[in-house]
């Protein structure tokens, strides 16, 4: 219980913490103008870490459809990154096509669309294992170029470990957020969006189009799903194609505590969510997965607008 | 003919337990209520079901009741999760819609994780080597056969009761219910725990099918399934469940030649059921009818 133990775990919590942030984000920006959880986030999520795999090693594992396929390239992970980030958003669009468009429509019932977004998920997941196959993939060590994997600071005593992939996660999820954060309170679309969130039917009185308007929140949410699932595949691996499902289970409990549709909500939720796993003490290290979905339950039954949520008037 | 039901009758054993899942699911949404919970009821039934049938202390209750040992486990299958039901309902019921459905899938998997580091579950593992009251898969449908009946008989009489109509009323317009002196809460907690009752006996019937239980049982895809189930069948009617977990559970088999594919395809009749039949199947007949 020293000083280097705290920060150690305040480390660990915060960097891991701000990516289920980031991927908690698209989530709730999808949950503040179409009042929906599209359950097809995960999938995005596990697509965006393997497209991003595929763009920086430049070939396929050994069983899946496009097993022993080389690329004629090898793209910097930095630039991988983006575009794997780019194609995700691309599939967002796809599943707001798909899934959400038709029954949008029609004005069919929310829960309709919980339904047929989980179909999505069913695609993309198989999709990815038929192409993929259902093996586990990581990165290889170098993918950072020749940065040192970790590097050690003096507390005291004892040493705090930053390892580069830590710092990587915190950069670029800080990143993220700070962009996201300046194009919805200081941009005209950004405005725009918030319009949509207050109240769709005015917002297009007013002249915006509101299905271009949906078909770009999905696209931001796709980049967004993308980019964490990368940023996770690196960390820890690609541990097959329905890695991204329990990440996007476990995130349902980062938006919840933080409150629907609620952005500064999903950042603190995620840190919560994050802290909570890193300072679990290790010998109850089984019920980690636990803890995210007991609070989770907790949160719902005890505030269910969440820690900053209130009760559905403010939305993105 | 053998050939066909050795092939077949394991796959209609299937339909009859998938089919009494989308049921306790069929019972909390006649209150328009939508609950993920049933999967946890199912594993929370298996369980009880497998311990009964392997723990040890209990050789000498086994001997002594034989075959009873079955209905005992029902019982007490049936007793759990009706007590967990209730535990579960009050505070969970104030929640509507999405809220529900997330606190409902919340519960399954905590249950999940609590259950691997459960000794007397077996963890990881699971209980395996359950007792199995017949040799051949087909003659389950002894058991579930006669539960599906009395499920369906006992739902044909709700309909038609007074507290079926209150379910109903909740479902129509929760405000103009309550406002009409109907306790919608109270009311909201029994259709669940009726479901949830349901769902415990179907998993202590399953676990002598399975031969195993472990956490893999009541996962999430699970509670998907049993959901889709409902709705790609109709939700608005009893035989929803039915007709959705005919067609889903028997869609995979048919599909078999497509191998890796066919999950795309399954996921393909997911969504396009959501888009062009949202009143399930059981809706296209209803809309003919009329």
């Amino acid at each position: 219980m020293s000083l280097a133990w705290f920060l150690q775990n305040l480390l660990n919590g915060l960097s891991i913490g701000s990516v289920y942030a980031v991927f908690a984000l698209g989530y709730t920006l999808v949950f503040s103008i179409l009042g929906i959880i599209n359950f097809a986030h995960g999938a995005v999520f596990t697509l965006g870490a393997y497209l991003t795999y595929v763009l920086a090693v430049g070939e396929f594992g050994l069983n899946g459809m496009l097993a022993g396929v080389t690329l004629p390239f090898k793209l910097p992970f930095a630039l991988a990154l983006l575009v794997g980030a780019a194609l995700s958003g691309l599939a967002g669009v796809a599943v707001e096509r798909m899934a959400f468009r038709p029954l949008r429509k029609r004005g069919a019932d929310a829960l309709l669309a919980l339904v047929s977004s989980l179909g999505v998920a069913l695609i993309l997941v198989n999709f990815i294992q038929y192409l993929f196959g259902a093996e586990i993939y990581s990165f290889p060590p170098d993918i950072l170029g020749d940065l040192p994997p970790a590097m050690l600071f003096q507390v005291g005593e004892e040493f705090v470990a930053v390892r580069t992939i830590q710092a990587v996660l915190f950069g670029v999820s800080l990143l993220m957020l700070l962009l996201l954060v300046w194009f919805i309170q200081f941009t005209k679309r950004g405005k725009a969006l918030r319009a949509m969130a207050e109240n769709p039917e005015t917002a297009s009185l007013l002249g915006i189009n509101v299905d271009t308007f949906v078909l770009g929140t999905f696209f931001i949410s796709g980049v967004l799903g993308g980019l964490s699932g990368t940023l996770i595949g690196v960390s820890f691996g690609l541990a097959g194609p329905y890695f991204g499902v329990s990440y996007g289970l476990k995130t349902l409990a980062v938006i919840v505590l933080g409150g629907l549709g609620s952005i500064p909500g999903a950042v603190l939720g995620g840190l919560v969510i994050g802290l909570a796993e890193a300072f679990l003490p290790p010998d109850l290290s089984s019920f980690k997965e636990a803890v995210a979905y007991a609070l989770l339950f907790i949160v719902l039954l005890v505030r269910p607008q969440g820690l900053l949520g209130h009760n559905a008037e403010e939305k993105v | 003919m053998e050939d066909f039901i050795a092939r077949y009758g394991f796959l209609f054993v299937t339909i009859l337990q998938q089919a009494l899942l989308g049921l306790s699911l069929y019972f909390p949404l006649m209150t328009g209520q939508l609950s993920l919970a049933s999967i946890g009821f199912y594993a929370l039934g298996g369980y009880v079901a497998a311990i009964m049938g392997t723990h040890p202390e209990l050789a000498p209750l086994r001997e002594t009741l034989g075959f009873f040992l079955y209905p005992l486990e029902w019982l007490v299958a049936l007793a759990a999760s009706t007590l967990l039901g209730v535990a579960l309902g009050y505070p969970a019921l104030r929640l509507r819609g999405i809220y529900l459905a997330l606190a409902t899938i919340a519960f399954v998997l905590t249950l999940g994780v609590v259950v691997l580091s459960l000794p007397i579950a077996g963890g990881a593992v699971g209980i395996f080597a359950i007792p199995q009251p017949f040799e051949d898969r087909l003659a389950y449908a002894w058991f579930f056969g006669p539960l599906l009946a009395l499920t369906v008989f006992f739902l044909w009489r709700l309909e038609r009761s007074g507290t079926g109509r209150l379910f109903f009323s909740i479902r129509e317009d929760e405000l103009a219910a309550a406002a009409m002196g109907v306790n919608v809460t109270a009311r909201k907690v029994q259709a669940f725990v009726i479901g949830c009752a349901l769902a415990g006996v179907v998993g202590a019937m399953s676990a002598p099918l399975l031969n195993t239980w472990n956490a893999r049982q009541g996962t999430f895809d699970a509670a998907v399934a049993c959901l889709a189930y409902v709705l790609i069948g109709g939700a608005r009617s009893k035989w929803g469940a039915l007709l959705g977990a005919a067609l889903l559970v028997s869609l995979p088999e048919l599909l078999r030649p497509l191998k890796d594919s066919r999950m795309i395809l399954n996921g393909l009749v997911l969504v396009l059921a959501c888009v062009y039949m949202p009143q399930g199947i059981a809706g296209l007949f209803a809309r003919r009818r009329s």
